[in-house]
């Protein structure tokens, strides 16, 4: 039977799937209808879909887990982004923060449609583990929930003139802070718990370890200063802008660092 | 303490600026320490001087905590303003980590000095670890008395994280690891530790037998002239032969026979199963027209791989085979009595009188023909209490998750 590379596909549902997301950013922020809101929502629920199917069928035919190198997990990344802006406007109707999400979830797309990913079947015996998706489900859910937060983050800090005007969607930074957190606790966790079954110790300071412990901290550092100074919000804003920042160091700067050379850990081009 | 000085305390509450003070007191004090020893290499004493350590510092936390409980610096190490310059001087160390290599030899004598190539085992590292455990030890002992319920989730994320780092700190000199090397049918009971010197071991291990799994093997395409793999930018330069046909760098590959395992005889290749064999296909290459058949062979420690040349400038390689699965069939004994055949692999370790038996390794040139299993053997007692920290955590995270950020900041259950 000849099997093709799925990769090959990818083009197609990855256009339409940016052409969806596009028609939906457009009349959330153009109309102010309520016809016109919910068929926004629909083609950004299309397009999400879409990215689903192609994963699921690029899942069946590679016959592992596509969750081995960044082009995988720069797609779940785009899938998850645009859920969570979806179901963030129809939790609390922030239209901007659907548009920014799908933004960033295309500009993801569009680095996978530059770089092409090389299709590999083969997954080395130390990942073929019951840990493997759910330690980076669980990671890639986290970086897209504080992706979003960044965002809002971003916009209180350019878009508000000062602490008070930005009350309203700063309770959404938080709730999508915390749940990021919580999520990157356990994938964190559950790294732990693999690499005691795997590599027989639970951790070893290997410098993707270094930089998600981190990442960790910086929003460890976030949620401390938030419970502590709740009405300083430019400045808490400000740290949640730099936790991603660090956060993102660790997704892909760590592969670039002289301190990463031969690590086992990072994500495979 | 008198009310004089009581009050002055109160009058100047302290805060964020005595908690950087004190911070950066402890990482300068640490940085000191760890010069003035030369750069010393740190290790926590082992069984049973760390079970005491950790006991009478456990005890001395909670006698202080209830003896000055009111007290306005208690207050201040159990709170944010205590906290924050604690984390984020543990940051500073971290990222420290994160641009300077790890455990390596130290490449000038500043590094070396500071110990920065071995962060986790430097003064500095140890007595910020301190600092914070007495902050995570008073913030819980803080919040669970009284007990309200709902600080619950704020009593497993500090509690938790709390017993990860005492134990992991204590724990670390009871941590055994070493590596057996075992040959087939060869009883083994001598190991290497983490620097090469050879420690007898309580158990004795037989290796039964090595087995590989592969997968199929990946073909590519050559330059002659160079040997180099021609890479084709946006495309993929190595095909899994695991298909019938198959187009790579425009040419398009039908394979006619696949053999798993074999050897050449003549100018073929025939099924073969002994030390050596390995991979080779039958293929017919077309492109533009042009057809070219013949075989190609990956080789193996024993033989010469086999290319296919396509024309003037290409020819056609077949890549070793990756391993699928490694395992080890293993007969254990232990001094208790205890006689195990069992079977382990790569993220299927076997648990045995407290020592956790890994498959590392094997003769990686020799590939599936390996008679060698590199085993590691390793025995952490202080495990559970660290998993029980994981797993509270885990709740803690779960609780974060359900919960989310307390309306009211939080503060209103502190007692």
């Amino acid at each position: 039977m000849e099997e093709l590379n799925m990769w090959l596909d990818f083009p197609i549902y990855a256009s339409v799937a940016i052409l969806c997301w596009l028609a939906a950013s457009g009349l959330f922020l153009s109309s102010g209808k309520k016809l016109m809101n919910q068929l926004a929502a629909g083609l950004s629920f299309a397009g999400t879909a879409l990215l689903l199917v192609f994963m699921t069928i690029l899942w069946l035919h590679i016959q592992r887990p596509p969750m081995r190198t960044l082009g995988e997990t720069r797609l779940w990344y785009a899938i998850f982004m645009s859920g969570i802006g979806l179901g963030s406007y129809l939790r609390w109707k922030y239209k901007w923060l659907v548009s920014y999400s799908l933004g960033l979830a295309m500009v993801f797309l569009i680095i996978n449609l530059q770089h092409p990913e090389t299709y590999d079947k083969t997954l080395m015996p130390a990942l073929q583990s019951p840990w493997f998706i759910p330690h980076v489900i669980v990671y890639i859910f986290a970086y897209a929930m504080l992706g979003a937060s960044s965002l809002v983050a971003l916009r209180n800090i350019f878009f508000a003139p000062s602490d008070k005007t930005i009350k309203g969607p700063i309770q959404m930074a938080d709730n999508l802070a915390y749940l990021g957190f919580s999520f990157l606790t356990l994938g964190l966790l559950f790294g732990a718990l693999w690499a005691k079954e795997a590599w027989g110790h639970y951790w070893t300071w290997d410098p993707k370890e270094t930089w998600a412990f981190l990442t960790w901290m910086f929003y460890l550092i976030y949620i401390h200063y938030r419970f502590r100074h709740p009405s300083e919000h430019k400045r808490a804003m400000t740290i949640l802008a730099v936790s991603f920042a660090i956060l993102l160091v660790c997704w892909f700067g760590v592969n670039y660092l002289p301190s990463a050379q031969n690590s086992v850990h990072i994500y495979s081009e | 303490m008198s009310n004089e000085t009581s009050r002055k305390i109160e009058k100047h509450h302290w805060s964020y600026r005595e908690g950087t003070i004190v911070t950066g007191l402890i990482l300068l004090l640490g940085f000191v320490i760890q010069t003035a020893s030369g750069g010393i290499v740190l290790r926590i004493a082992g069984f049973p001087w760390n079970l005491i350590a950790g006991l009478i510092f456990l005890f001395l936390l909670v006698l202080a905590f209830y003896r000055w409980k009111n007290h306005p610096i208690m207050k201040w190490l159990g709170g944010v303003k205590a906290a924050l310059p604690a984390i984020l001087g543990f940051t500073f160390l971290v990222l420290l980590m994160g641009f300077v290599k790890q455990d390596v030899e130290p490449k000038s004598a500043l590094v070396r000095t500071f110990g920065l190539t071995h962060l986790v085992k430097t003064w500095p590292f140890m007595l910020i670890n301190l600092y914070l455990m007495i902050l995570l030890g008073i913030t819980t002992l803080k919040r669970i008395t009284p007990f309200n319920y709902k600080n619950a989730g704020f009593f497993l994320n500090h509690f938790g994280l709390f017993l990860v780092l005492l134990s992991t700190a204590l724990g670390s000199s009871d941590i055994q690891r070493v590596t057996m090397n075992c040959y087939e049918n060869e009883t083994e009971h001598n190991a290497l530790d983490t620097s090469g010197k050879p420690v007898e071991m309580p158990v004795t291990i037989k290796l039964l037998n090595f087995n590989i799994d592969e997968f199929r093997p990946k073909v590519t395409i050559i330059d002659n002239k160079t040997g180099q793999i021609v890479l084709n930018k946006n495309k993929n330069p190595f095909e899994l032969l695991d298909r019938n046909t198959l187009d790579i760098y425009g040419y398009h590959l039908e394979v006619e026979q696949f053999l798993e395992s074999s050897g050449k005889v003549g100018d073929s290749y025939v099924s073969l199963n002994e030390p050596g064999s390995a991979p080779s296909a039958k293929v017919k290459v077309t492109k533009d027209g042009s057809e070219i058949s013949g075989w190609v062979y990956s080789g193996s420690y024993v033989n010469q791989p086999e290319t296919l040349k396509l024309n003037e400038n290409h020819s056609l390689v077949m890549l070793p085979a990756e391993p699928r699965k490694f395992s080890s069939e293993l007969n254990i004994q232990t001094p208790s009595g205890k006689n195990v055949t069992t079977t382990i692999e790569v993220n299927r370790p076997f648990h045995i009188d407290g020592w956790s038996i890994y498959q590392l390794s094997y003769n990686t040139e020799m590939g599936r023909w390996s008679n060698l299993s590199v085993l590691e053997l390793v025995r952490d007692p202080w495990l559970p209490i660290v998993y029980l920290g994981i797993f509270l955590m885990m709740a803690g995270a779960a609780f974060l998750f359900i919960t989310g950020k307390p309306k009211d900041g939080g503060t209103k259950h502190v007692a």
